[in-house]
């Protein structure tokens, strides 16, 4: 392991002074709860000469509904986002977060950090991607709204350039005729990567679903949406059979690999299985 | 003296006072405050810090090592290779296979190569980046089979097998012509890692002809005479202070003794102290790991239930060097039938070196890789002959008057046929022999026994010995050299001594293990530190015990006979208000010539064995453990999940039984862990997931329901008060039980573990019709 | 840099490099050494330690980190009433038993019962998943964690 490189540290208090020090520094980096970022620093997997910490920075600390959104601030925990009243609308992303890590890293991580750190296990992905979330983006005078899809680059990098910075995630407020359901398997009961994690989103009117969203993690180089897998949902009868088609068809729609973490085929397997547990789930919390 | 009649005999007393009680542990309130010290917290600031420079290839002979750039580097204060070894650069446990510091070969990617010293953590990573070690590179031998191969390249010289060990016993042949049905299968056990939190450390401060390690070892005296062999010293000029262990598991018997000898080189070389603290992934890449094993095993039984041989065949894969595997594919061996007396017994068995971390000490020594082969053979033939497993189980089992694999006649202290008719009884076994179902969920029970033997195998001499002084005060202090790494045998000690003397533990101190001032107890190893350890202390109390009644006797001008000692008082028993307290009768000691010191020395009595055939007296004694697991499998996941377990043990006699409970509770833990989710994951010798990210231990929330132990006592003669070891049989029973109730609830055997939720998965899936 | 914080309930001035982690600035510069370091990657919990009261794992955190904040470690705790009704419940429960893990535990174990004085037996499991004890398997420990809550007087 080695020692954290020599970085000077930066404390804004505000949007605008952080994003100047993202703009005007080089080599920096943004850190929230440095809870994916600290160890990687350790594996010398990045060497960032200036560490700009967000924390202070008041105006990014929230969990709010605004323009039909749910607005996630960048420098929210996984706690305080697992607490929220307002995220009962979204099941999904409270099963995930509230489940994220330990309570150690729940308290200190952010799901804003989570997301830019790429990993394709990230557990807070597959629920928002269900959610069609977006990511808001500031450079020095501009911002930007990007599709969360478009944040993942590849296994652990992302697509921001160096002078950008996440300052939120959002999604449209889910309408009431909506679930959602997160479920994973990991190595253990507690506190470990998953090695895979599946997350549907259903929209009901009576029987029939009339929009299905579903996504995948640990299963490719970045989280993943099956639109395959939702467009045989879309419109039909929510029944046992529409159910094991679509996990059939998960099965079908995923590549993943083998590591220490699982084997290939077992993911493959499992995206079906977690699927159709995460599609009960959401159906059934609907009634 | 029979020890376990102490009560009755010398005391005369017919209950205990302290002994079988739970008492609360005199170490637990500092470790709970957060200010038990362990050995990185006495590492004072600015010290000069040390880090061992590794080979980054498995198999190569070094051409030259430069380290004259790292040493021109700002904050580099010194780097020592093999070139600078005076004394011995040797540190082979059993065989002299291993270098202190390897300046011709290496044999692992991270065999040590260069001794590092430097003011902070960036001088050494700046000078680690300096150091260039040119290698001529040989085939790398990754593989038992490899190894084993005609045209393997040889590890060491003489070879690439360590050692072979063998027993005949009776007629194997003979004996399957016997049985009615036979099962032969092949298992394996991988790696290991003992995951202690706290990594390994030494501390070291020189002075002239002389240095002072605070170490974490499990053997001070074994850390003491390792670093006196590498400087070349007498065992005088080294003193070895041990500080508390975080945890140990017997990974800290191997390497306490090498990171104290490569803290003790440098700082004696640099004069000035030195620390050494390892990081997690050098702990989980370099220490050494539990031994794997390939175990073929092929058991006969007739239709009556009886087992009539048994034939193993077992290769233990040292990796790059030998360390303790003579120890431990000669307890494989001993104990190779399981806790079964069978009457034929062929067992053959070899250490083989490959080009990978090495094996060594780990909880359950060998026992579990055994006992998962032979276990997992009395199921399957249980299984073959449409019997039930215990009951199977039953009509083997060891009893008194049972022999084992090498023949050694077990004459009193079997327990085993009692834990096991426990565990039945509690857990309702028969009430639990079909599989319950609950939607993708299946539910089985299984079982499994472990027998340990204690201490170290074969006919090596085994003692121990401490020291007790009552100061004036009426105070005492204790010194063993037994150390405290968690299971707390030096307080099992102090009960002991308690129940003796009289004085309640929490007036006895227990110094911590200072080779300058404390007698030599050998190692905290073998389940050993509380039967020899205890009653090393227990001959220290009786001799102290001594003294006190012939002083007292002499205050009371009453004969011997009459003197009690009980809670801190000496009386008179005819006329209890005759009384001092243990405080004024320190006193009289001293001023009246009574000596207030007292030593005892214990030595287990002689033994008998045969190197040639394998046969004789192995170990003074068993401990014997039997475990009722019901595990619950997805079968759509394949996630296996421990549910509940009933545990007994034979102890012997309980000293503590909420410690009992705890050795049992970590065991469970920790062979679940094994039999599930464990795993070192190696990349061409590299380990690649060295952490606690990557290497899987279980978590709070997999934490099965344990049910209260029970706790069986068959007295071991020669230990104080009968009590036996009982840190390890349970880790050794459950990794069967769990195998065995997944196989009652799914019908699937595994030959290798762990069993994690791709290979149950993949199992399911080909056994599905 | 120079970092002020309250540690403990006092408040303190240290000057250390700003790329050290809160961690190594308790122990090496301020000489906390309760906090343990195990893996120095968030994974095994000894170094937890109350950031505002909340736990969290400061091998994870930097040091400057904490400038303007609330630092409780063990050592803070010790004549809290609630803390002191854990510890005793540990101890009399042999939920300790190296006690390397055991700062750490016993402050997930506070958090967990200050916010959530009547916990099911499942939170209890949820409240300590950060902390790894390689020796007890967590049963006396959870066992001294549910003891505790019937020690805790009533208000």
């Amino acid at each position: 392991m080695k020692p954290l490189p020599k970085f000077q540290y930066h404390a804004p208090r505000t949007l605008a002074e952080a994003v100047q020090l993202i703009d005007t520094l080089d080599n920096a980096k943004p850190v929230i709860g440095g809870t994916d970022l600290v160890p990687l620093l350790r594996e010398a997997a990045c060497s960032p000469s200036h560490i700009v910490d967000l924390n202070n920075v008041a105006e990014l600390n929230y969990v709010r509904e605004e323009d039909g959104f749910i607005c996630i601030g960048a420098t929210a925990t996984h706690s305080q986002v697992a607490a929220s009243e307002l995220m009962r609308k979204a099941p999904a992303v409270v099963d995930a977060v509230s489940r994220i890590g330990s309570v150690q890293i729940r308290n200190r991580g952010s799901i804003t950090g989570n997301l830019c750190n790429a990993s394709p296990a990230a557990d807070s992905a597959p629920p928002l991607l269900v959610y069609d979330a977006e990511v808001e983006i500031v450079s020095s005078g501009d911002t930007a709204i990007l599709p969360l899809p478009e944040l993942f680059a590849g296994p652990k990098i992302n697509s921001l350039e160096p002078n950008e910075l996440v300052t939120g995630i959002r999604f449209p407020v889910p309408p009431e005729s909506s679930s959602s359901s997160f479920k994973r398997i990991a190595r253990r009961k507690a506190f470990t990567l998953s090695v895979v994690s599946a997350a549907a989103y259903v929209e009901m009117d009576g029987g029939v679903c009339t929009e299905a969203r579903v996504a995948f993690g640990s299963v490719a180089e970045t989280p993943i949406r099956a639109p395959r897998v939702e467009e045989l949902l879309t419109g039909e009868e929510m029944d046992g059979q529409t159910i094991s088609e679509a996990a059939e068809a998960a099965n079908q729609s995923v590549a993943p690999v083998t590591d220490m973490r699982g084997t290939a085929e077992y993911r493959r397997d499992m995206c079906g299985v977690l699927l159709k547990r995460a599609l009960y789930t959401a159906v059934g919390r609907l009634s | 003296m029979e020890y376990d009649k102490i009560l009755s005999d010398i005391l005369g007393r017919e209950d205990f006072l302290v002994v079988g009680k739970n008492v609360v542990r005199t170490d637990a309130l500092d470790k709970a405050l957060g200010k038990a010290m362990y050995t990185a917290d006495y590492v004072p600031r600015g010290t000069t810090l040390l880090k061992v420079y590794r080979s980054t290839v498995p198999h190569a002979r070094i051409k030259s090592v430069d380290t004259a750039e790292a040493l021109e580097l700002p904050g580099v204060e010194a780097i020592y290779t093999g070139a600078d070894v005076t004394g011995n650069n040797q540190i082979g446990y059993a065989l002299p296979d291993q270098p202190f510091l390897n300046d011709e070969k290496v044999h692992y990617i991270g065999d040590p190569v260069a001794l590092v010293c430097a003011r902070d953590e960036y001088a050494l990573e700046k000078a680690f980046q300096k150091i260039s070690v040119e290698y001529e590179e040989l085939p790398a031998m990754l593989d038992i089979d490899v190894s084993l191969s005609e045209d393997a390249v040889d590890i060491h010289e003489g070879g690439n097998i360590a050692l072979t060990t063998r027993i005949r016993k009776g007629d194997a042949e003979k004996g399957f012509s016997e049985a009615d049905v036979e099962v032969e299968e092949t298992y394996w056990s991988p790696y290991q890692d003992h995951m202690y939190i706290e990594t390994e450390a030494a501390y070291a401060v020189p002075e002239h002809g002389k240095v002072t390690v605070i170490c974490n070892g499990q053997s001070p005296f074994l850390v003491r005479e390792k670093v006196a062999h590498v400087l070349g010293w007498s065992l005088n000029q080294v003193r070895i202070i041990q500080a508390l262990a975080g945890g140990a598991f017997g990974g800290k018997d191997d390497q306490g003794p090498l990171v104290s000898a490569y803290a003790a080189f440098a700082a004696t070389k640099l004069g000035k102290p030195v620390a050494l603290v390892w990081d997690r992934p050098e702990s989980v890449s370099y220490s050494n790991k539990r031994f794997p094993a390939r175990i073929k095993y092929r058991s006969g039984a007739t239709e009556e239930g009886k087992v009539t041989a048994v034939e193993v065949d077992i290769t233990l894969e040292c990796g790059a060097y030998a360390n303790r595997s003579p120890f431990w594919l000669w307890r494989q061996t001993a104990h190779a039938a399981g806790p079964y007396e069978v009457d034929n017994c062929s067992v053959d068995g070899r250490a083989v070196y490959t080009n990978k971390v090495y094996g060594g000490s780990f909880r359950g020594f060998g026992d579990l890789a055994l006992h998962f082969a032979a276990e997992t053979q009395m199921e399957r033939l249980a299984y073959e002959l449409s019997m039930d497993p215990i009951e199977f189980r039953l009509r083997n089992v060891l009893k008194v008057g049972s022999r084992t694999t090498c023949d050694q006649v077990l004459d009193h202290s079997v327990g085993l046929e009692q834990c096991l008719k426990a565990v039945r009884d509690a857990s309702d076994w028969s009430s639990h022999r079909e599989p319950v179902w609950e939607g993708s969920k299946v539910r089985g029970y299984g079982v499994g026994l472990a027998y340990h033997g204690i201490s170290t195998s074969r006919s090596t001499p085994d003692w121990s010995a401490a020291s007790i002084l009552l100061n004036q005060d009426g105070s005492l202090t204790y010194r063993t050299g037994i150390v405290e790494i968690g299971q707390g045998s030096p307080f099992g000690h102090i009960k002991i001594v308690s129940e003796i003397i009289g004085v309640p533990p929490e007036n006895i101190r227990i110094e911590l293990p200072d080779t300058d001032s404390t007698l030599n107890a050998k190692p905290t190893h073998g389940s050993r530190g509380l039967m020899l350890g205890g009653t090393a202390a227990a001959k220290a109390a009786l001799t102290l015990r001594e003294n006190m009644v012939a002083c007292a006797s002499e205050l009371f001008e009453v004969p011997y006979e009459r003197i009690a000692l009980v809670e801190g008082r000496a009386y008179d028993k005819e006329d209890p208000e005759t009384s001092v307290s243990v405080r004024e009768l320190a006193e009289e000691m001293y001023n009246r010539g009574y000596d207030p010191g007292a030593y005892g020395y214990f030595k287990a009595p002689k033994r008998f064995f045969d190197p040639e055939t394998g046969l004789g007296v192995n170990y003074s004694v068993y401990t014997f453990a039997a475990t009722v697991g019901e595990v619950e499998v997805d079968t759509e996941t394949g996630e296996t999940s421990v549910i509940r377990v009933w545990p007994a043990m034979d102890c012997g006699k309980a000293i503590d039984p909420l410690m009992i409970e705890g050795q049992i509770e970590g065991s469970i833990s920790q062979g679940m862990g094994f039999a599930l989710m464990e795993n070192m994951e190696l990349k061409d010798g590299l380990v690649i997931n060295p952490g606690f990210k990557d290497y899987i231990v279980p978590s709070s929330m997999d934490t099965p329901q344990i049910e209260p132990c029970i706790i069986v006592e068959e007295p071991y003669r020669h230990g104080a008060f009968g009590a036996k070891g009982v840190g390890e049989p349970a880790i050794i029973s459950v990794v069967p039980t769990i195998t065995s109730a997944i196989h009652h609830a799914t019908g699937l055997w595994f030959n290798t573990i762990p069993v994690r939720p791709w290979t149950m998965h993949k199992a399911l899936k080909e056994a599905e019709p | 840099m120079e970092i002020s914080f309250e540690l403990n309930g006092e408040p303190v001035t240290v000057t250390v490099e700003p790329y050290m982690s809160l961690v190594d600035m308790l122990r090496a510069e301020m000489d906390v050494k309760s906090v343990k370091k195990g893996c120095e990657q968030g994974e095994c919990g000894a170094c937890t330690l109350l950031i505002d009261g909340a736990p969290v794992t400061s091998c994870l955190v930097l040091a400057p980190q904490v400038e303007g904040r609330h630092v409780t470690t063990i050592e803070g705790l010790e004549k809290n009433s609630l803390m002191i009704d854990l510890r005793e419940a540990f101890i009399e429960n042999g939920a300790v038993q190296c006690g390397f893990c055991t700062p750490g535990m016993l402050l997930s174990a506070y958090a967990l019962l200050r916010d959530n004085p009547h916990p099911s037996m499942e939170e209890v499991k949820m409240g300590i998943e950060g902390n790894i004890c390689r020796c007890t398997g967590f049963t006396k420990i959870i066992e001294a964690i549910l003891d505790a809550v019937e020690r805790i007087a009533p208000e």
